[in-house]
């Protein structure tokens, strides 16, 4: 049996103060739905509630009811009654004239108030509390007597406003059940918002995920967990690993340089998509038996199940050395002034771009007072270098001329590539004092810093990797004039696996998956 | 907090010397006579029942009551309608109404209140206004009306901002709710706004009142020496008579008197929190 469609939003478009909220949603709920609008805070969801409360008016659009246009009637004209997230129970009633309010408004009579009164007290189980001080109550028995204030006029929408937010976990999973017991029981079309996504699938019929004022998704709970039909569906509902992928034909799309058959088909000849499996679609089998084989890199244990990571592309990775030396600062006669800096690395290409401020972070050139710990300004920094490989003398100075020399080498550097991850990194060998090494507070990104490591994709120059550094000699602990390996390296290809028994870090493992746990979505 | 108690030691003393302590010597002489002699001193109730058997005393005592009560009302009234529009704007034009209000209350009151006296007198504003009327009566001043005007515009404001107070205070998001609940305008109004804006008006009542049943200088100045309230007879047995007794028994009439209606006021104000319709 067909429902018949209860509420209309067309082309709802909604602005506040030159910022668009909600961009052209068009939106049909049927009767004694159960529909949640999911999605991140600031998507319009609430908006979207409202405007069909009557507390808001849509900038464009129309809100049909029924059939008829309920645009122009405000909250107390329109069929439907809110829980609102706050609860905003009168606090100068008690329980029993809060939920009385709206049935004393219609004027009912009072011995059929005190039966439905009496009759929701029961259903939320708060009997016995009518004459208590609602300022008096704990969070979820405001929650709930906020709920059998908009029951008991027997609206037929209900509009909730993430009314379980301020509930503890414990607290919140019951009243879910209650909910979606008490929305089957009455019978009338509930509208949930939540940024929830757990309580969106266990409550819902239909839900609608929207993102920046647009609707992305709707569908059953089933639906927008196992065929999300973008990135942003995938990854906001449950744990997804997305692998940016080519579609080579129905059926068939390739990834980490594999084909792989899928359910899914409809895509242009080649085009590039984004391919989300699920981690608990992913089984750690033997090696041999693995459509993927990896490394578990770490285990973390959530308590149900542990989320195993494997890494299955290993990433690209280049070693450079860090040679300790002297402290070399020069200090000014007067002592007033100190000045350091290093010699570094610079690629031939990279001597175009090379301007003042680059030069003084790459040497980390700085001026001080030794007594106050001031900075004191660079005031001339002296250098001339040619695209040419070579040794180039750089002179920093301050304005009252204490100066220090230090040289520039440009090399051709070798760059590592790795065409099957589509990237590429590179990184210099560099020069540094004991102390620096001591004194840094983030000692992997500073060695970043100071081997000027990147990592890019060669189909895309513009797009960076991030990288890690790898190494393993002691920062407290180094010796001048010794050279130190430091290994930078990008991820790979990473996949969560859920898993129910624990896997030691560094086994080699399989992965399994069938055609079915793959599901293939427009690049967004 | 020991340490915070010794600190409040200071204040004890002078809370002691400078509030205690005169309280005490009026209480002390109300229930004594011989003036200002400190030698001869009788202890009696001579002075109170003085001021309950004369009939003149009752009904200056009356008369000062129902004046401020009279106030009261009148600034309620005005105040609400007042308040509910300062209430309703944004932030920043609330600051300015609130503001403008309050400016006027920087000029000692003694000095608004003489404006008043020009205000009011034969040939004065308002005086030519009424005349333009057509009214034939407009002589204002120094009669019940005036005091009643000058005590309205001292006290008004202060009944202005505690409402405006306790209506910001309202969470507007019952205002929400009630609609949805299908009350319009006017009935959110009487079932929501107003009764959870009652401390407001409670407390204003507190801050006009009390002053009012007490002013001297008021009556004084805008009803001449025609119109006699209990502050004035309190003055005047000090000044001019130079019954220091009586006039200290008056006092601690007063004070009663005070400490009674603070005592109904506070009654009102929780049995209005713990409302239950």
């Amino acid at each position: 049996m067909e429902e018949k469609t209860l509420i209309q939003f067309k082309n709802i478009v909604m602005s506040f103060e030159d910022q668009l909220v909600l961009k052209n949603i068009n939106l049909d709920i049927k009767e004694n739905e159960f529909v949640t609008l999911l999605g991140p805070s600031g998507c319009g969801k609430t908006t979207l509630l409202r405007i069909l409360g009557g507390f808001l008016e849509p900038t464009e659009g129309e809100v049909l009811f029924d059939g008829v246009d309920i645009s122009n009637l405000p909250p107390y004209k329109r069929e439907l009654n809110t829980v609102f997230q706050k609860y905003a129970l009168f606090p100068h009633m008690n329980v029993h004239d809060n939920i009385a309010f709206g049935l004393k408004i219609k004027k009912v009579s009072k011995d059929v108030i005190e039966q439905k009164v009496m009759k929701m007290l029961k259903l939320i189980g708060l009997d016995g509390y009518e004459n208590k001080n609602v300022t008096l109550l704990s969070g979820g028995q405001q929650q709930r007597v906020a709920i059998a204030r908009a029951l008991v006029n027997e609206p037929k929408v209900l509009l909730l406003d993430e009314p379980l937010g301020a509930l503890d976990l414990k607290l919140r999973k019951e009243m879910q059940y209650e909910l979606k017991r008490i929305q089957q029981e009455v019978g009338i079309t509930f509208i949930f918002v939540t940024h929830d996504q757990e309580e969106a699938l266990t409550m819902s019929d239909k839900i609608v995920i929207m993102k920046g004022g647009e609707i992305q998704q709707i569908g059953t709970p089933q639906e927008i967990y196992n065929t999300p039909v973008n990135r942003f569906v995938a990854d906001f509902v449950g744990e997804s690993n997305i692998i940016p992928g080519r579609m080579l034909d129905d059926y068939l799309v390739r990834f980490d340089d594999q084909n792989f058959e899928c359910l899914d088909y409809g895509f242009a000849k080649n085009e590039a998509v984004d391919v989300v499996i699920r981690p608990e679609d992913l089984v750690i089998v033997p090696t041999e038996e693995g459509v993927l084989t990896g490394i578990v890199d770490s285990v973390l244990f959530k308590g149900m199940h542990y989320e195993t990571v494997v890494e299955t592309v290993p990433g690209t990775s280049v070693t450079v050395h860090m040679r300790i030396i002297k402290n070399n600062e020069v200090i000014s006669a007067d002592g007033k002034e100190k000045i350091s800096a290093n010699d570094f690395f610079v690629d031939i290409e990279d001597v175009a771009a090379l301007d003042d401020k680059e030069v003084v972070a790459r040497a980390d050139a700085q001026a001080w007072n030794p007594e106050t710990d001031e900075y004191i300004s660079l005031n001339s920094i002296d250098y001339s270098v040619k695209e040419e490989e070579g040794e180039y003398p750089v002179v920093f100075s301050t304005s009252n001329g204490t100066m220090i020399q230090k040289m520039i080498y440009v090399v051709n550097q070798p760059i590592v590539k790795n065409a099957k991850a589509n990237e590429a990194v590179m990184a210099f060998n560099f020069f540094k004092t004991a102390d620096e090494l001591m004194e840094s507070q983030a000692l992997d990104t500073d060695l970043k810093l100071w081997a000027n490591a990147q990592g890019w994709k060669l189909s895309d120059e513009e797009q960076t990797v991030d990288m890690y550094a790898d190494y393993d000699f002691d920062p407290e602990n180094v010796k001048e004039g010794q050279s130190y390996r430091v290994t930078f390296s990008t991820t790979g290809r990473e996949l969560k696996v859920r898993t129910v028994n624990y896997v030691e870090e560094g086994t080699e493992v399989g992965l399994k998956l069938g055609k079915n746990d793959i599901h293939v979505m427009k690049r967004m | 907090m020991k340490r915070f108690s010794q600190l409040a030691f200071p204040y004890i003393v002078w809370s002691i010397l400078l509030l205690l302590l005169p309280m005490i010597i009026v209480f002390f002489y109300s229930i004594t006579t011989g003036g200002n002699g400190i030698i001869s001193f009788e202890f009696t109730l001579k002075n109170y029942i003085k001021f309950f058997t004369d009939p003149d005393f009752v009904i200056v005592l009356w008369r000062s009551v129902k004046i401020a009560v009279k106030t009261t009302i009148i600034c309620i009234l005005l105040a609400y309608p007042v308040a509910y529009f300062i209430a309703g704007n944004n932030d920043r034009v609330r600051n300015m109404l609130v503001f403008a209000i309050t400016i006027p209350t920087w000029i000692n009151m003694l000095v608004r209140t003489y404006a008043w006296i020009g205000i009011l007198t034969e040939g004065g504003i308002v005086s030519k206004l009424l005349k333009l009327l057509g009214f034939a009566h407009t002589e204002l001043l120094y009669t019940e009306s005036a005091v009643l005007i000058g005590m309205v515009y001292n006290f008004l404001p202060f009944m202005i901002l505690q409402i405006v107070s306790s209506l910001c205070k309202m969470d507007r998001s019952l205002l929400d709710a009630s609609s949805d609940l299908g009350a319009n305008g006017v009935q959110t109004f009487l079932r929501v706004t107003f009764p959870l804006s009652l401390p407001g008006v409670v407390s204003g009542i507190s801050l006009v009142f009390l002053p009012a049943v007490s002013s001297f200088f008021i009556p004084k100045l805008l009803g001449g020496g025609q119109y006699f309230l209990i502050g004035n007879v309190i003055e005047n047995q000090f000044i001019t008579v130079g019954e220091w007794n009586f006039g200290s028994a008056i006092s601690v009439i007063m004070a009663i008197l005070m400490m009674l209606s603070m005592y109904c006021v506070r009654r009102l104000e929780s049995k209005n929190s713990q409302e239950s319709d």
